[in-house]
This record gives structure tokens, sequence and C-alpha cells, in this order.
């Protein structure tokens, strides 16, 4: 009884659960109760985890249209190429981002930008992304060209998602929102996390803006809109509500994705 | 005086739809009070049909098989240019013109130079490019001997057989384009002879015609580029017209004055862009800048006729590129200035 009793107590101290219950079964029935397995220990296998996230970045996805698909796998043999002599990381609009390019006309040749990624553009060799940071009171925004031969390093310094897809807002927002220290430390994120999404609403600075930000043809959920409701109910004026059902404009890419991702993960591993 | 000119030419165009075959024009005579408009009006006869409308399902499908394994057939016994009795192969000299290739517009892409300067090349892919027919110079126009070229394979149903025959006798499917190169006498090549893209070497010059874009019925701002008139400011219905189309003393309109009408689709050549790289395993030829056409169009590229780039044009694979010959081309040919993706970054030491 006593034995039994030891049992129960050291299978409860792993699950967390004390089996009590089993041993009063046994006590109280004077059966013996079938014996009950202990739960599977759950195994986060951080490998397969990082392997079922898969990220594709967007210049790799084709653009609708008439375009011979061979263009397109001539464009990524030499993307693919690229990445494997130079690494590009994983990044969204709204990450933190350091780009080190070669300036002829530099002290030391090099030229080190920090900045918050506000869009990324261009599909294929031409895909571009725009750093915005504030230095000394004065917005700086640099396009850069992800597969420029000029670039020689990305480091992601805070790797993070936004509410929406294009942050040129922030040239409208007050400047604390695009100021970021040029030696900042990188943050640390672990390979099987979720990417973390910024749910922040920025303030803005008194209109005029350089768009109508609070028309819904931006959808912008990431601006805390401080006016007057008259203003906002004449914004919603412009709403298209029938382009969401307009299926001329639907493209489904997960196959065409999946496919591509397969062929370029084959590659880089190569 | 003007209606004489008026019946004379459409009794030309009605003589010239006579002699040519398929599509008779019935006269049919307009019952109308006017005395200014002529007695008929000539309108096409719709009895032309599509080449599988009498023929039965199973009689299509074999039709179409057929024609597939004719063309794999004829592909294949072209492969060998080399071993099938080629006409004399001649030295490459500083006057000979040799023959162009006809290819396919796939798109553009960046490329980088090794300074780090960023160009814009167009990818034009040789696609099924065969020579069809040799014309000598007596019979062409007596100055230069014609080398009939063409490209990208198409389906041989909807054309007439008279048509069919250059492609019969050459011994190759049917191509969308054929076009003529002017070529000089000791750089012509035996009809069925395949091209390809390492026909051109990275740092030559070549010249590329094609038609363009077709915009359809333009007004004079878009085609000619006229200013037109303001916006506001009281101008009465007047905002994209041509304004005055002559002077009071000369009384008349010169012949070629600009005016609306159709804009584009015509053909048009961009010279002296440079090759910057050739992949010879898919034959496509990257070109600097941009060329006429809409994507997947076929354009007609050929060596300069610029005599400044003579100097770039120099010792070109004569008369052409043969692929079972002795020469093995590594899968991609670089320009000695562009970036190759597998060297590292660039940097300014």
């Amino acid at each position: 009884m006593a034995a039994a009793c030891g049992r129960a107590v050291l299978r409860g101290a792993r699950s967390g659960r004390w089996f009590s219950s089993s041993a009063c079964r046994m006590s109280s029935d004077g059966e013996p109760t079938k014996f009950q397995p202990p739960p599977k220990p759950v195994i986060i296998d951080k490998q397969r985890q990082r392997e079922e996230r898969r990220f594709l970045s967007p210049e790799f996805i084709p653009p609708r249209g008439r375009t011979d698909p061979l263009k397109f796998y001539m464009e990524r043999k030499d993307m693919i190429q690229r990445r494997k002599v130079f690494n590009i990381p994983e990044f969204y609009v709204g990450s933190i981002l350091a780009v080190t390019t070669a300036d002829p006309y530099a002290d030391g040749k090099t030229n080190r930008f920090v900045g918050i990624c506000i869009q990324r553009g261009g599909r294929g060799l031409g895909a571009t992304f725009v750093l915005r940071n504030v230095i000394e009171d004065q917005g700086v925004e640099i396009c850069y060209e992800l597969y420029s031969p000029r670039i020689q390093e990305i480091t992601v310094l805070k790797l993070e998602k936004r509410l929406d897809d294009n942050l040129m807002y922030l040239r409208d927002a007050l400047p604390e929102y695009s100021t970021f220290d040029m030696n900042m430390k990188p943050v640390s994120h672990l390979d099987h996390e979720e990417i973390p999404v910024n749910k922040l609403q920025v303030r803005m600075k008194p209109k005029p803006w350089s768009k109508r930000w609070e028309r819904p043809k931006y959808n912008i959920k990431g601006i805390k809109f401080e006016l007057p409701e008259e203003k906002m109910k004449e914004a919603q004026k412009w709403q298209k509500p029938w382009l969401e059902f307009d299926m001329l404009r639907e493209y489904d890419t997960s196959k065409i994705e999946e496919k591509i991702w397969r062929e370029v993960s084959e590659e880089l591993k190569k | 005086m003007a209606g004489w000119g008026l019946l004379a030419r459409l009794g030309a165009r009605l003589r010239a739809a006579a002699v040519a075959p398929g599509r008779p024009l019935r006269a049919v005579t307009a019952a109308s009070g006017h005395s200014w408009q002529l007695g008929f009006a000539a309108r096409p006869v719709h009895d032309a049909t599509w080449w599988h409308e009498h023929l039965s399902e199973e009689n299509e499908q074999f039709l179409r098989k057929a024609a597939a394994e004719e063309y794999r057939a004829q592909t294949a016994s072209k492969l060998c240019p080399l071993k099938d009795e080629p006409w004399p192969l001649n030295e490459w000299k500083p006057d000979s013109v040799r023959v162009g290739v006809v290819a396919v517009k796939l798109g553009m892409m960046p490329i980088w130079t090794k300074s780090g300067k960023k160009h814009a090349v167009t990818l034009l892919k040789v696609q099924d490019c065969h020579v069809l027919k040799y014309i000598s110079k007596e019979d062409s126009d007596g100055k230069t001997a014609k080398l009939l070229v063409g490209g990208k394979n198409v389906s041989p149903f909807s054309k007439s057989e008279a048509e069919m025959e250059i492609f019969r006798e050459a011994g190759v499917p049917r191509k969308q384009k054929v076009t003529s190169f002017n070529v000089t006498d000791d750089a012509i090549i035996k009809p069925g002879t395949p091209l390809y893209a390492a026909h051109f070497r990275p740092g030559q010059i070549v010249d590329v015609t094609a038609k363009t874009i077709g915009k359809g019925f333009q007004g004079v701002m878009k085609r000619w580029g006229f200013k037109g008139q303001p916006a506001s400011h009281g101008q009465t219905k007047t905002h994209r017209r041509p304004g005055a189309i002559s002077t009071n003393k000369v009384a008349r309109v010169f012949p070629g004055k600009k005016m609306p009408g159709k804009m584009g689709n015509i053909y048009r050549t961009s010279f002296a862009l440079k090759v910057w790289r050739i992949n010879t395993k898919h034959d496509i030829i990257y070109v600097h800048g941009s060329v006429p056409g809409h994507t997947n169009c076929l354009v007609k590229v050929r060596d300069t006729k610029l005599s400044i780039y003579k100097d770039c044009n120099k010792n070109p694979p004569f008369p052409t590129f043969f692929a079972d010959g002795d020469e093995k081309l590594p899968e991609d040919l670089y320009d000695p200035d562009m970036f190759q993706f597998t060297d590292p970054s660039v940097t300014y030491a």
C-alpha cells in the first residue's frame, strides 16, 4: 500500500498532477485498477520547428503577368548564387537593420547606416528595401538594393513585424518613432520562436500629412488617429468595399511559394 | 478627278485580291442615292475556316501528334550541321558581314559592373532559330546575297501549302518570324543549319530590330509630343488638339504633316547595344538597355552597322557557331567588366 502510494507520488511529481486519485480508487473499489501510463512528455524539437517555419523572401515570388517563367528562373539562379556568397538575413518591414556599403568617397571606404525598414519593394534582382532613421533631427531614408554588390554586410539588430506592410506614415509621425541609436546592440532572437509583432500605435504630427493616411485605401492599423469623429467618418466615404470580392485581383501565391521555397532551400543547402 | 483616282485604286485592290488565293472579294452594289459615292463597296466573304473544322476528332488528334513527331524528327536531323556536308567555311575578314539571329524578348533585369555601377539588360532567348533559304546576289538585287532566317516553331496548319514550301525544303518546322539578312558571299550558310546564342560573344555590339508596342489610334500629344493647350483660363473644348496645321500663304497642308493616327506596331531598331552575357544552356543573350517590342515578341539581332564599333566585333564565330564542333563552351560567358555573383562583394580599396 505504502509502496503503491509512493509510486503514485513519483508519477504525480513528474507530470505535475497528483495521482492520489488512482491510489484512492484502489483503496475504495478494492479491485486493482488498470495501469494508467504517464502522459507522453512534449519535446520541443527546435530543429524541426525551425524547418516548419518557412520563410521565403518576398522578392522571389514572381509578379502576375505573361512573362516566360524561364526569365524568373534565370533571375532566381543569380539571386541564389548571390545568397550563397553573401548572407541576406530574414527580415520584415518594421525590423531594425544595420547595413554597411562600399563607398569610394567615405573614410575607410565603407558606410554604415542603421534604420527601421519601412518598405520592401521590387521583385527579382532589383529588389529594394528602404531604411529610415532620424539623425541629428533630420529624417534620413536610404533605399538599398538587396542584391547590389556594393553592400558588404546586412545585420538584423531587432527582428520584428509591425501591424502594416508599409511604414511610410512614419514620415508624418513624431520623430521619436523613427529614431534609433546608430550603435544599437543586436537584440537576440531564438530560431524557433515566432516573429514578434509589435502592436505599437504611432502618434502623428498635426495635419497636413504627405498622404491622407486615415483613408481606407492605405488600410493602416498602426496609427493612433487623434482626429475628430467627423473626419474619420468622412474618410470612410472613399471606401471601396467591393475590392475584396474582385476575383480578377486575386493572386493566390501559396502553391508558387511552396515550389519556389523548396527549390531555393535545396539550392542553398548545396 | 478625285473620283477617278478612287475608282482606279478600288479596281487595283479587287485585282490584287483576285490574284491572292483564299479570300475572294465580292463586289456588292451599294444602293445609295449619293452621287459622290462610287458604284460598289467590297466586302470580304467569310468562307475561310479553321484547319480542323471538317476533320473528325480522331483525325485532328492524329494530325497534331504526327506534326509534333515530324517536328522532333526534323529538329533531331538538323542537330549536326557540320557532319551534314556544310557549305565551305571561310575565315573572317574585316569586311565580312555575317548572319544575325531571331530571338524572343523575355524581359529585363539589372546587372552590376565590377565598379559597382548598375545597368539594365534585356534577355533575348534564341528559340529554334534556323537558316531557311539562301538567295544569291543575282537573285536578290545584285548587291549582296541574302539569307532567310526563321525563329520560334509554330503550328503548320494555318498556312497554305505554297507558303510552307520554304520550310519543307529546308527541312525545319514552320517558324513564326522569317527575316532576311544581307550577307557577304563568304558568310553564306546551308539552309537548315540551326543558329544558337553563342553566335554572339560577350563584348560584341549588336543592333536589335522589332515591331514596337502598338498603341492604336492616338492623338497628336501622345503620338508626336505636341504641347496641347492649357487646361483652364477660358479654353473652349480645346485641350489636346493640334492647333494650326499650316499657314495662310501656303494655302495647303504639307504632305507628312504630323496628325493623329495609328501609333506603334512598326519596325524600329535599337543601335549599338553591348552584349553582356551569353547563356549557352538556355541560349539567352543579355543585351544592354532596352529593345523595342513587348515581352515575348520576336526580334531580329545582328552585328552593328555602325563603323565606330568595328573593333568590338573582331573575330566572331564565322560563319556561325556550330554546336557539334570542336569548341566546348562553358554554360555562362560573361563580359570581363560584368560583376559575376560568384565573386565577393565590391570594395573600393
